[in-house]
C-alpha cells in the first residue's frame, strides 16, 4: 500500500521542479556556510590536534564584527574584509597567549580551554551589544533575485555558493603551492618531522589557527544577513560543524566540503517536508553515516 | 613446531618491509632476529604479535593459523610482546603494573569482587617482580623508576600474561653497556628457569650472540641466514651486508 | 627453588597505594559531611549538590577513570529525567519504579552512543557524543513534543515514598535525606566497581591503551561497559533531578548540562575518585554566590575555568594529592 504523501495530507500542491531546484539552491547556500565553518575546524584539528570547541563562538564574533564594521563604514565588502581580519587577529591573540601553553599536554586540555572561551566570549558580547539581535543588511547589488524562466534565483544565495567555491579553490592553491601551505600540510601529517626541519613551528601553528578562525569568521560574516545575529548564535553552529567533520572524516578538507554540502541539502529538504525534524535530521544523518562508514566519508585509518 | 611463518610478507604501498620470510620456532628456545635498521625486524615482529596482518603468507601458532587474529586475541593465545619504546602504566604502582597484566588471564569484566582479593594473582605478581628484580620497588609509582628499571618492568608486564612465546623488541634499548650485560643475562635466565620460548630483536649483534640458541638475519625484508650464533658469525654473506657495514 | 620460596614469604605485597587509602578516607569524610550539609547551606542547594555530584562521579567513570572524553552526558541525565518523569506522569507509578526507569533511560542512551562511537578516540568521541545528545534535545523539543511537552517541562505531582516507610518528598529536608541516602549508596557502589578487576582495567586503558590491548584485554568491550555504567548512574541522577525539580525540563538535555558536568569534574580533579564530588560542591556554591551579584555568571565561570585549565589542570583535589605526593617523595626514597 502506498503511504500517503505529506503534501496530499496537508493539501499542498505537488512538488514542482521549480520548488525542488529552489530548495537545492537554499541547501547549497546553507551548505556553503557549513563548508566554510567546518573546513576551518578541520584545519585547526588536523594541524594542532585541538578540537576547537569555541569554533561557533568565532563564527558569532564574525557576524558581530561584520555588524560593527558595516555600521562604522557603511560598506558590506569593506565590512566583510574587516570582520575576517579582526576576528582572525583575536584568534591569533588567543592562540599565542593561552592555547600555545597547552600544546603537548593531553588532548583534553586544549579542548577544555576552547570550551571555556566559548562560554566566556558570548557573555562579553552580551555585555557590549545587549541581548537583542542585530540586523545586517544584504549588500545592495545582491538584494532580490534573478529570474530564469519560472526559476527564482536569490542573488545572495548564489553569491554564497560562488564564494565557497572560490574559498575552497584558494585553500587548495594555498596548501599546494605556497611554502607555508606545504608546511601546514606536512605538519598535519607529521608534526615531529616539521619540528626537525628547523622551521619555526610555533609560527606555523599560529598561522594555521588564524586561518581556521578566519574561515569561521567568514562563515559568520556572510551568514549574518540571513540569520539573526545574537550572542548565542554560535553554540549550535559548533555542534553542527562537528557533525560536518564527523560525516566527512576528521582532518580531511575534502570531507569537510562534501559533508557540509550533504548536510545543507538534508536540512533544506527536511525543513520543507517535515519542519519539526529539521534539527534532528542533522544528527540522524551523522548517525547513519557512522553506521555505514565508521570513519566518515573520507576518514583515514589510524586517524581517529 | 610452536610457531611457524610461511612465506610471510608485509607491504606498505610499494615498500616490501617483509618479503617471503619462512621462520620456525621450537618450544623453549631463545632465538634472535638481527639486521641493520630498516631490515624489517620490527615489522616481522609485529606480524607475529598481531599488530599487523600479513599481506601474503601465514603465521601458524601451535598448529593454528592465526594470521588474521588481532593482537589481544593472540595475547590470549600466548603470544606477548614488549615494546622497543618503554610502554608501561606510568601513574600506577609497580605492583599494579604487573598485577593488571596478570589479571588479563583471570578477569576483565568482574565489577564487584575486589581486584586485590585474588591471592593467586597477587602471588604470581610478586613472583614475577622477584624474577625481574623489582620486588622491593613494588610500591613505587612506575613513572618514578629509572630507565633500566622501567625496561625490567616492561618485561615483567609481558611475563605476567603467562606467555608461551615472549617477543622482546630491543629490550636493552637506551641502556648503558653495563646495564645491557645485566639485562641479557636476565633474559637468558628467564628462558632457562621459566622454560620460556623467547624471540629477541636486536640491531646490536654483540648483545645476542652470547645468549641465543639461534639467530636469524634479516636484510631488506628478506631472510639472509638462520643458524647458530657461531655459524652466523662465520657466515660470509652476513659479514658482508651486516658486520661489514657495522665495522 | 627453596630460595625462591623464601623470597615470596619475605616480600609480602602491599597493593594499596597511599592515594587509594587517602581517597577511601576522603570518601567517608565527605559522606559524613553530607549528613550535616543542609544545616550549613540551603536545603535545595544541598540537594542539588548531591544530585550533580552523583552525575559528575558517573561522568568521571568515563573521563577520569577510562580516559574517554564525553560531551554527551546531558543526554544520559536528560534521558534519566524524562524516563523517570514520564513513567510517573503517564504510568502513575511510584518513586522507586521511576528511579529504575531513569536508570534504564540513561543506560539505553549510553548503549546507543556506545554502539556508534566506542571505537572512536579522543576528540572524535567527544563530537559524536555531543551530537547524539543534541539530537535528543531537539527530539524532545519538537517532534516528540506531544509526549515531552517541549519547552514547557513535564510537570510532576507532589511525590512521596511509602516503602520501606513513609517519606514526604515535598518536604525539603526529607527530600534531601532521601536523595542523600541514594547518592551515598551509589557512590559506594561506584567505589566498589572501581576497585574491581573491571575498574582496574579501566585505569589501565586510561594509562596506556596500546599496552593494555597487548596484554590481552578486549578494550572495546571494557570501554563499552564503562559507558554503560556511566549512563546508568547518570540516569539515576537524572531521575533524582526530576524528583527534585518536580519536573523533567528541556534545559537538562541542553548541551550546557554536558559542559557543566565537565567543568565540575575538572574543577575537582579528573584523576581522582572524590574530585568530581568536591568540584560539584564548589562549582554550585560559587555559581549560587556569583549569580546573587550579577547576571553575567557565564563570563566569570568561563574565565575561571580557563584559568583553572592553565594553572591547575589537576583540579582542587588532584592538586592537593599532588602536593602531598611531593612532600612524601623525599622520605619514601
Amino acid at each position: 500500500m502506498p503511504a500517503p504523501s505529506y503534501f496530499e495530507k496537508e493539501g499542498v500542491m505537488e512538488l514542482s521542479w521549480e520548488i525542488i531546484l529552489m530548495q537545492v539552491i537554499m541547501g547549497l547556500a546553507l551548505g556553503a556556510i557549513y563548508v566554510l565553518l567546518a573546513s576551518g575546524l578541520s584545519i585547526i584539528f588536523g594541524l594542532l590536534d585541538v578540537l576547537n570547541f569555541a569554533h561557533g563562538t568565532f563564527y558569532m564574533l564574525g557576524a558581530y564584527a561584520m555588524f560593527t564594521a558595516i555600521s562604522l563604514c557603511g560598506n558590506f565588502w569593506v565590512g566583510l574584509v574587516a570582520a575576517v581580519v579582526i576576528v582572525s587577529l583575536i584568534g591569533a591573540l588567543f592562540e599565542m597567549t593561552l592555547l600555545k601553553r597547552l600544546y603537548g599536554t593531553d588532548q583534553i586540555y586544549p579542548l577544555l580551554l576552547c570550551f571555556g572561551l566559548g562560554i566566556f566570549i558570548p557573555d562579553i558580547v552580551k555585555m557590549i551589544f545587549g541581548l537583542i539581535g542585530k540586523v545586517v543588511d544584504y549588500p545592495s547589488m545582491l538584494q532580490g533575485a534573478s529570474f530564469v524562466g519560472n526559476l527564482i534565483l536569490p542573488k545572495y544565495r548564489i553569491f554564497l555558493v560562488v564564494l565557497m567555491a572560490l574559498v575552497l579553490l584558494a585553500l587548495y592553491l594555498f596548501m599546494k603551492k605556497t611554502s607555508i601551505g606545504m608546511i601546514i600540510r606536512a605538519a598535519t601529517r607529521d608534526r615531529l618531522m616539521v619540528n626537525c626541519l628547523g622551521i619555526n613551528v610555533s609560527r606555523v601553528w599560529t598561522v594555521g589557527f588564524m586561518l581556521g578562525i578566519g574561515l569561521a569568521a567568514l562563515a559568520g560574516a556572510v551568514a549574518a544577513p540571513m540569520v539573526q545575529t545574537i550572542p548565542n548564535m554560535g553554540d549550535e553552529m559548533t555542534v553542527e560543524a562537528f557533525v560536518v567533520v564527523v560525516i566527512g572524516g576528521l582532518g580531511s578538507l575534502g570531507g569537510a566540503a562534501l559533508g557540509g554540502l550533504i548536510l545543507g541539502q538534508v536540512v533544506s529538504f527536511v525543513s520543507l517536508l517535515a519542519p519539526d525534524w529539521s534539527n534532528v535530521s542533522i544528527f540522524l544523518t551523522m548517525a547513519l553515516i557512522l553506521v555505514l562508514r565508521p570513519r566518515g566519508l573520507f576518514g583515514e585509518e589510524g586517524r581517529d | 613446531m610452536l610457531l611457524e611463518t610461511k612465506g610471510v610478507c608485509k607491504y606498505f604501498g610499494g615498500l616490501k618491509a617483509v618479503d617471503q620470510v619462512d621462520f620456525t620456532m621450537e618450544q623453549g628456545k631463545l632465538k634472535s632476529i638481527i639486521g641493520p635498521n630498516g631490515a624489517g625486524k620490527t615489522t616481522f615482529f609485529n606480524l607475529v604479535s598481531g599488530l599487523y596482518k600479513p599481506t601474503h603468507g601465514q603465521v601458524i601458532f601451535q598448529g593454528r593459523d592465526v594470521s588474521r587474529a588481532s593482537m589481544n586475541e593472540r595475547s590470549q593465545l600466548g603470544i606477548t610482546k614488549t615494546y622497543q619504546i618503554t610502554s608501561i602504566f606510568p601513574r600506577l604502582s609497580v605492583f599494579e603494573n604487573v598485577r593488571l597484566s596478570a589479571q588479563s588471564r583471570v578477569s576483565m569484566f568482574n565489577s564487584w569482587r575486589k581486584a586485590y582479593s585474588y591471592s593467586a594473582m597477587n602471588n604470581r605478581t610478586m613472583e614475577i617482580l622477584d624474577h625481574v628484580g623489582l620486588a622491593d620497588q613494588q610500591g613505587r609509582i612506575a613513572s618514578e623508576l629509572s630507565h633500566g628499571e622501567k625496561r625490567y618492568l616492561e618485561i615483567g608486564i609481558a611475563l605476567a600474561t603467562e606467555p608461551t612465546i615472549l617477543l622482546l623488541d630491543e629490550p636493552t634499548a637506551g641502556m648503558s653497556p653495563a646495564e645491557t650485560v645485566e639485562a641479557t643475562h636476565l633474559i637468558r635466565k628467564l628462558s632457562n628457569e621459566l622454560k620460556l620460548t623467547i624471540i629477541l630483536i636486536e640491531h646490536d649483534i654483540s648483545v645476542v650472540m652470547g645468549i641465543s640458541d639461534e639467530v636469524m638475519v634479516l636484510h631488506e625484508g628478506k631472510k639472509l641466514a638462520e643458524d647458530t650464533p657461531a655459524k652466523i658469525s662465520a657466515n660470509e654473506t652476513v659479514q658482508n651486508v651486516y658486520l661489514g657495514k657495522e665495522a | 627453588m627453596s630460595a625462591k620460596q623464601n623470597t615470596q614469604e619475605v616480600t609480602a605485597y602491599k597493593p594499596y597505594s597511599w592515594q587509594a587509602i587517602l581517597e577511601f578516607r576522603a570518601m567517608w569524610v565527605l559522606l559524613a559531611l553530607g549528613l550535616v550539609l543542609p544545616f550549613v547551606i540551603s536545603k535545595p542547594l544541598a540537594t542539588e549538590i548531591m544530585i550533580y555530584a552523583l552525575f559528575a562521579l558517573a561522568f568521571n567513570l568515563m573521563l577520569g577513570h577510562t580516559g574517554i572524553i564525553s560531551f554527551g552526558h546531558a543526554g544520559y541525565l536528560g534521558a534519566g529525567a524524562y524516563a523517570g518523569a514520564m513513567v510517573v506522569y503517564y504510568g502513575g507509578v511510584g518513586v522507586w519504579v521511576s528511579l529504575l526507569a531513569a536508570m534504564a533511560g540513561g543506560t539505553v542512551i549510553a548503549v546507543l552512543i556506545g554502539l556508534l562511537a566506542v571505537k572512536r578516540k579522543g576528540a572524535y568521541f567527544a563530537m559524536i557524543s555531543l551530537a547524539i545528545a543534541q539530537m535528543l534535545y531537539f527530539l524532545a523539543l519538537s517532534p516528540f513534543k506531544r509526549w515531552t511537552d517541549g519547552e514547557d517541562s513535564l510537570k510532576l505531582p507532589p511525590l512521596s515514598v511509602d516503602f520501606p516507610f513513609h517519606i514526604d518528598l515535598s518536604d525539603q529536608l526529607s527530600l534531601y535525606y532521601f536523595v542523600f541516602v541514594i547518592v551515598a549508596l551509589a557512590v559506594l557502589v561506584q567505589w566498589r566497581i572501581l576497585s574491581s578487576p573491571f575498574g582496574h582495567a579501566l585505569k589501565g586503558i586510561r594509562e596506556n591503551e596500546d599496552r593494555i590491548r597487548a596484554c590481552g584485554f578486549n578494550i572495546t568491550r571494557i570501554k563499552f561497559l564503562s559507558i554503560v555504567y556511566s549512563g546508568l548512574f547518570s540516569g539515576l541522577a537524572g531521575g533524582l533531578l526530576a524528583i527534585y525539580l518536580g519536573a523533567a525540563s528541556i534545559t537538562i538535555l541542553f548541551w550546557m548540562t554536558s559542559g557543566i558536568v565537565v567543568m565540575q569534574t575538572v574543577l575537582g580533579g579528573t584523576h581522582t575518585f572524590m574530585g568530581p564530588f568536591i568540584g560539584t560542591a564548589v562549582f554550585l556554591y560559587l555559581r549560587n554566590a556569583i549569580s546573587n551579584y550579577t547576571d553575567r555568571w557565564e563570563m566569570w565561570v568561563g574565565a575561571m575555568f580557563m584559568a583553572l585549565i592553565l594553572l591547575f589542570p589537576e583540579g582542587i583535589w588532584g592538586t592537593v594529592m599532588q602536593k602531598i605526593g611531593e612532600r612524601r617523595r623525599p622520605s619514601a626514597s
